[in-house]
């Protein structure tokens, strides 16, 4: 069992429970209680509430534009303190391009406030709506609530009127302020079938009912229900059945961010529909996502992948001269990443389609994810090795536990050998093979073939990220050390070093270090901060003025100086969402530290040897002394990548016990 | 508290035209302009034209190497437009370091968007910027636009190296004026740098600067405004929004502001009217009026940025803001204005920038400046100053984001240039009473009662307001020097009439006290250790500033464990020196009883560079003392 699953399992253990309490949950229905209520009940230091929040998502039948998808919300929030004030600023986002173009409107849109005992109604005008295109493709409706103080209750309306039925819209039951009632209700037509997919930690109650439907629409020959022609034709009625699915979710609490997060809308209770299906009378099936093969077909089938994917006759030319005389599949694979890394930039767009195309993106060399990688798949395929693409979702894109097509965002590559599946992503200029942009490290992918057929990629590195690190330091009884230190860094430590400190002014770094760690640096030297198929190695001498003390005439000296760890970083009491370190890490420490002259050892820390429950964790702290010198070995491993929420507890005493052993301290006295 | 006249800014990015066609090679950069710099400007030429007092043009050129990704905001390939102005040009192409043309970019492949940031809910004003991915670095891009206005009030100012880590080879700014519109200039921090004025008569002016080589940004230095050559440009007779001006004095300037911008807007319904008056019942002291209709503002309103209509000068009317209960800095302030006019209290609306650095408006130079709007009130011969977007703030307070600078308060007779209120050195105050008791296994316990005045309190009184877990995330991060912090009470009181905010908190930490048998070892300074960490700085070039300065004064009663006896404790401490005073005394009041009083002054002032490492040491000497230790041993 992966750990995906042992997570999954245990938010299950949480389903929510749910009473369909018919309350009068409708606009316009404001009592003096509510708004004289100061703080909520369940949760009092919220900043507002949503009383209630109620959706629907239903079809339309028009005859010119066949099946059109609207979604209207109704919302009512309490606000109690001005930090709620926010919730009285509203948006809703719409599609922009024209074959995709969605409406927003907003109404009965309304602040209720207490006046001298009395309900007061303020209206929303149109000086307090907005429009707004966020980019080529999305814009933005907003509403700012007129007359907002504390204790006020907003109500608004919203209505979405969207060709796109592909997907119904994300209905989330939970908020980052305490939810009192979420109801959403679909009615699909018999024609339609969705894949209905749920995440969080809380489920709502659902309940299915069939109804029946009629349409009028006009008859040609070999016209059908959504593929209308317009023109001459008998009116037709037609009889369908209709499916009404009500999910409602009660007294949801406010979902709140912590540490070590990846992101925390995986964790909020969610419903998310796509379709899988479209069944029209008289038509063959059309199957869309029913699981991730049909899925990954799907995407593949579509022309701004399959077809961009198999594009030739742009980059051979340029192949052939950089592939000349390498020999090893290695050297093939590390020329070509090398060679798109170079040639072509990431212009920051995610997704896994082109947009405009691999031929153009090698032109203009700059182009979106799926250029980069699909044209690397390409390249690597002519080179003869066994490339394919791998869809992806992000970090930021969430978990899909559910087939379907926005279950991904992006797209890396892989190479098939008998031994085992190398991972690229040609968008990072200090990837490597299997070292891929921590974006990127969400859980599986999916493998697609030539031949369409899928396999499911696991993207959690196994293999721990190394940090090595010699001192020798020299103990001043004037309160200081002086020595030497070496650092190295490998794989996703050196990448994240790579990322943050490449282009960072050298001696800006170094001031930077000085005062994180309270040391002077000299003699600074780098290397393989460009090559990075090596480790990146840092080697300077310090003096370290904040690790020793001499207090009547003995020093007391933490033995890791200035590398210790200064504080656990987990620090909450209780959590409730996964730890993310996003790859399984070692450090390992050899330091040698020379006692001044006429001082000698009073005390030494003992030796420790910490391991956790499962062993994601293994602490070792080895001390010793010969002569002047006192040697440490000290090896730290994190063996996972993610840990349950379940582990809390352990990990954090764990921290606790390596802060504490780390920070322990040797005793000098005189000789 | 935000910014809000956007014009301030627009005309901080730098026009340009006519260059030479050069080969802007990367090879023909001096070695002293590429050091330190993400950026070389290699020419930035600005035209501007003021054809009439209703027409300004500025045309700009602007040719950038960029050395490395740091480097990219200093293309600067932007510009602003509304519904007064327009851009006639713009287009960009790009080399690559040895002059070959990669890339032209057309006015159509620009982004071309809605200025919003995170506070602004909707705006009229427009950005049109350059979205380019650099393929390789390093590239030279070369960038022209023109714009045009009727707008006369704002002319862009020209500031050659606008940004630290970049590097400027040449720079031109030609300025053309008709005769009889009172132009008129002020030159700032020319001192050191290369800069020929080649033209100044009574109808063209013109600035070169030439190899200014790149600056890199310090710790505590002062913004690249108040230290880099500038040269401001303005005219007595100008044109904002479709209103004339003609200003020479900013008593003169006052009135026309009055007069032309804020005559109409303070109008109530007479409902609203009798409200507010009826609210302030029989108070006849203007202060006390002032403190009801203050406090009714900040329970009725919120801020929200909304960038419409005239463009970011004229406030929103009050009547509206009555009505929508929101508005942006200027509809609020003159909300509160128009509510006591209402009650006859005279106020007046007020122009500065509004910002945690204190900037002021240049007295010497009469012109439209300032970014924000706060209310004045007069009290004797001072004056109050209100803060009105804010709904917490005590009444007049300041401190953080208006305090200590010049500001322009606008009457109906005109003008007048006032210094706010200051809050320096033991204006800011923080007093704290606690005790803590160590257990026989490191544990400490703890009770302390601190209370903050001044820039302090505003700091901490936001804390009220949060919730519990954030709170509790609060005190671990900012005692993150106690591990195993655990918070058991925490309450707080909030004296908006004294200024004065109180937290009063009850902790424990296990192995406070790090035991290596038989000894036990713990700071004394268990909960207001200084610990600013100053960097070391090679070679500092700028001044630094320590914009208000504090003062700490704690008493801490400490109890230690039966079965152990002292080994030593740290001797009393003291420094003082023109950065601030420092003193610590440790008292044995019985064996196993302590009294730890410590005094901490940091003092405002500007400071040469040569004073940074004294300073460093200073608070290094201050940091080591806060950390010193007790060390028990058991009996």
């Amino acid at each position: 069992m992966n750990q995906k699953q042992l997570i999954f399992i245990s938010f299950l253990m949480f389903a929510f429970s749910t009473m369909a309490n018919a309350q009068k949950m409708e606009l316009g229905k404001v009592t003096l209680a509510e708004l004289e209520e100061k703080s909520h009940p369940k949760d009092p230091s919220a900043p507002a509430a949503i009383l209630f929040k109620k959706g629907i998502s239903k079809f339309d039948y028009t005859q010119s534009d066949g099946f059109t998808m609207i979604t209207t919300v109704k919302t009512k929030i309490k606000i109690y303190k001005k930090e709620g004030f926010d919730w009285a600023n509203q948006k809703v986002w719409y599609r922009l391009q024209s074959n995709v173009k969605e409406n927003v409107f907003f109404s009965d849109a309304v602040t209720y406030n207490l006046v001298d005992g009395k309900i007061v109604k303020t209206k929303l005008k149109n000086e307090g709506e907005f429009d707004e295109k966020l980019t080529r493709y999305i814009g933005e409706k907003k509403i700012t609530m007129p007359a907002v103080k504390e204790g006020s209750i907003i109500e608004f309306e919203y209505e979405i009127k969207s060709p796109v039925i592909g997907k119904i819209r994300d209905w989330d039951f939970q908020a980052t302020i305490p939810v009192n009632y979420s109801e959403f209700k679909t009615f699909i037509p018999e024609y339609f079938i969705y894949r209905v997919n749920q995440k969080g930690y809380l489920f709502p109650k659902a309940s299915v009912e069939k109804l029946e439907r009629s349409i009028m629409y006009t008859y040609r020959e070999q016209a059908k229900p959504g593929d209308i022609t317009i023109g001459g034709g008998s009116q037709e009625n037609l009889k369908f059945s209709e499916t009404k699915t009500t999910y409602i979710a009660e007294n949801l609490p406010a979902l709140r961010d912590e540490n070590f997060v990846n992101n925390i809308e995986n964790y909020m209770a969610t419903i998310s529909h796509e379709l899988s299906m479209v069944k029209y009378p008289n038509v063959p099936l059309k199957n869309y996502s029913t699981d991730w093969e049909s899925v990954t077909k799907t995407i593949y089938d579509n022309d701004d992948f399959g077809i961009e994917l198999n594009k030739t006759g742009y980059f051979e030319n340029a192949l052939k001269t950089l592939t000349e005389g390498l020999k090893t599949q290695p050297e093939i694979v590390a020329a070509i990443l090398n060679y798109v890394k170079t040639n072509v930039k990431w212009d920051n767009y995610y997704g896994y389609s082109c947009n405009d195309g691999v031929k153009n993106a090698y032109k203009t060399k700059t182009g979106n994810v799926a250029e980069i990688n699909l044209m690397l798949v390409a390249m690597l395929r002519y080179a003869g090795i066994n490339a394919n693409p791998v869809l992806i979702s992000t970090r930021s894109n969430g978990i899909s536990f559910f087939p379907n097509r926005t279950a991904f965002n992006y797209v890396i590559a892989a190479i098939e050998n008998p031994n085992g599946v190398t991972l690229l992503d040609a968008t990072e200029k200090f990837s490597q093979p299997d070292i891929l942009p921590l974006r990127d490290l969400n859980w599986i992918g999916r493998l697609i073939r030539k031949d369409g057929t899928s396999k499911e990629i696991e993207l959690i590195p196994k293999k721990p990220s190394k940090e090595i690190i010699f001192m020798n330091g020299t103990i001043n009884p004037e309160g200081f050390v002086t020595g030497k230190i070496r650092k190295q860094y490998t794989d996703y430590e050196a990448l994240q070093f790579r990322q943050q400190y490449v282009s960072v002014n050298q001696e800006i770094y170094q001031e930077n270090q000085e005062s994180k760690h309270h040391i002077e640096i000299s003699e600074y030297q780098r290397d393989n901060d460009q090559d990075i198929a090596k480790p990146v190695v840092e080697n300077f001498s310090f003096k370290s003025t904040n690790e020793v003390e001499n207090i009547n005439g003995k020093i007391y000296i933490s033995p890791m100086l200035f590398l210790r760890m200064k504080e656990n970083p987990f620090k909450q009491e209780v959590r409730e969402y996964p730890v993310d370190f996003g790859y399984p890490t070692q450090s390992k420490y050899n330091l040698t530290l020379e006692i001044p002259d006429g001082y000698k050892i009073q005390t030494l820390p003992a030796a420790a040897n910490i391991i956790t429950a499962d062993e994601f964790g293994a602490f070792k702290y080895i001390i010793g002394s010969t002569g002047n010198k006192i040697q440490i070995t000290i090896t730290s491993d994190i063996n996972t990548a993610i840990l349950p929420a379940d582990y809390y507890a352990v990990l954090k005493d764990y921290f606790q016990k390596m802060y504490d052993k780390e920070n322990e301290k040797i005793v000098l006295i005189k000789a | 508290m935000k910014v809000v006249f956007l014009y301030a800014f627009i005309f901080f990015s730098i026009g340009i035209l006519h260059a030479q066609k050069t080969d802007y090679l990367f090879a023909t950069i001096a070695d002293s302009l590429k050091e330190n710099a993400n950026a070389v400007v290699r020419l930035d030429q600005t035209d501007i034209r003021i054809l009439s007092q209703r027409n300004l043009s500025v045309s700009n050129k602007r040719i950038v190497t960029v050395l490395n990704e740091k480097g990219l905001g200093n293309i600067d390939a932007t510009e602003y437009y509304d519904k007064t102005s327009s851009v006639k040009s713009i287009e960009a192409t790009v080399y690559d370091a040895f002059g070959k043309e990669i890339k032209k970019i057309r006015r159509k492949d620009f982004r071309d968007q809605c200025v919003i940031d995170g506070v602004t809910t909707f705006s009229d004003n427009r950005i049109i910027y350059l979205d380019y991915t650099p393929v390789q670095y390093p590239f030279t891009i070369v960038f022209e636009s023109e714009r045009s206005t009727s707008n006369t009030a704002f002319i862009p100012l020209w500031l050659p190296m606008n940004d630290y880590f970049l590097s400027v080879e040449k720079s031109i700014v030609n300025v053309t004026y008709p005769e009889n519109l009172g132009f008129k200039k002020k030159e700032l921090h020319f001192s050191g740098f290369q800069i020929q004025k080649t033209a100044d008569s009574p109808t063209f002016l013109s600035y070169t600067a030439t190899n200014f080589i790149a600056r890199k940004q310090e710790d505590y230095s002062p913004q690249y405004l108040d230290i880099f050559p500038v040269v401001m440009f303005g005219l007595e007779k100008f044109h904002l929004e479709g209103v004339d001006g003609n200003a020479s004095t900013w008593q003169e300037f006052g009135k026309w502001y009055s007069e032309k911008i804020l005559s109409d807007v303070t109008k109530l319904s007479e409902s609203s009217v009798a409200a507010v008056k009826k609210l302030v019942g029989n108070e006849n002291d203007p202060i006390k009026k002032a403190k009801i209709v203050y406090d009714f503002v900040q329970k009725k309103s919120r801020y929200v940025s909304i960038q419409v209509g005239i463009g970011g000068f004229k406030p929103m009317q009050a009547a509206d803001v009555d009505r929508l209960g929101y508005g942006d800095c200027k509809a609020l302030t003159n909300y509160t204005k128009a509510l006591l006019d209402a009650v006859d209290v005279p106020s007046y609306h007020t122009v500065l920038y509004g910002n945690r650095r204190q900037r002021s408006i240049d007295g010497d130079f009469v012109s439209m400046q300032g970014d924000h709007m706060i209310l004045a009130l007069p009290s004797g011969k001072e004056y109050i100053f209100l803060e009105c977007t804010s709904q917490d703030n005590p009444f007049g307070y300041q401190a953080n984001f208006t305090d200590d600078r010049d500001v322009l308060v606008i009457k109906p007779d005109g003008g007048e240039i006032v210094h706010t209120t200051k809050y320096i050195d033991k204006d800011n105050r923080q007093f704290s009473v606690g005790k803590y008791n160590v257990a026989a296994d490191g544990m400490v316990s703890a009770n302390v009662a601190i209370t903050s005045e001044g820039s302090q309190y505003g700091t901490k009184f936001p804390l009220e307001n949060n919730a519990p877990t954030e709170n509790e995330k609060h005190y671990k991060s900012y005692w993150n020097n106690i591990n195993n912090l655990k918070m058991n009470k925490i309450a707080f009181r909030n004296d908006k009439e004294k200024v004065q905010f109180t937290e009063n908190v009850t902790f424990d930490a296990v192995n406070y006290g790090s035991v290596t048998a038989p000894r036990m070892i713990f700071p004394v300074n268990l909960y207001n250790q200084y610990s600013a960490n100053l960097k070391r700085i090679r070679n500092r070039k700028t001044p630094f500033e320590i914009l208000r300065g504090f003062y700490d004064e704690d008493e801490i009663a400490i109890a230690l464990p039966d079965g152990f006896a002292i080994e030593s404790i740290p001797k009393n401490f003291e420094l003082s020196g023109k950065f601030g005073e420092y003193k610590t005394e440790l008292v044995q009041t019985d064996a196993h009883h302590l009294v730890y009083k410590r005094k901490l002054w940091m003092k405002k002032g500007s400071f040469p560079s040569d004073d940074y490492e004294t300073y460093r040491n200073f608070i290094d000497q201050v940091a080591r003392n806060d950390n010193a230790k007790i060390v028990l041993l058991k009996n």
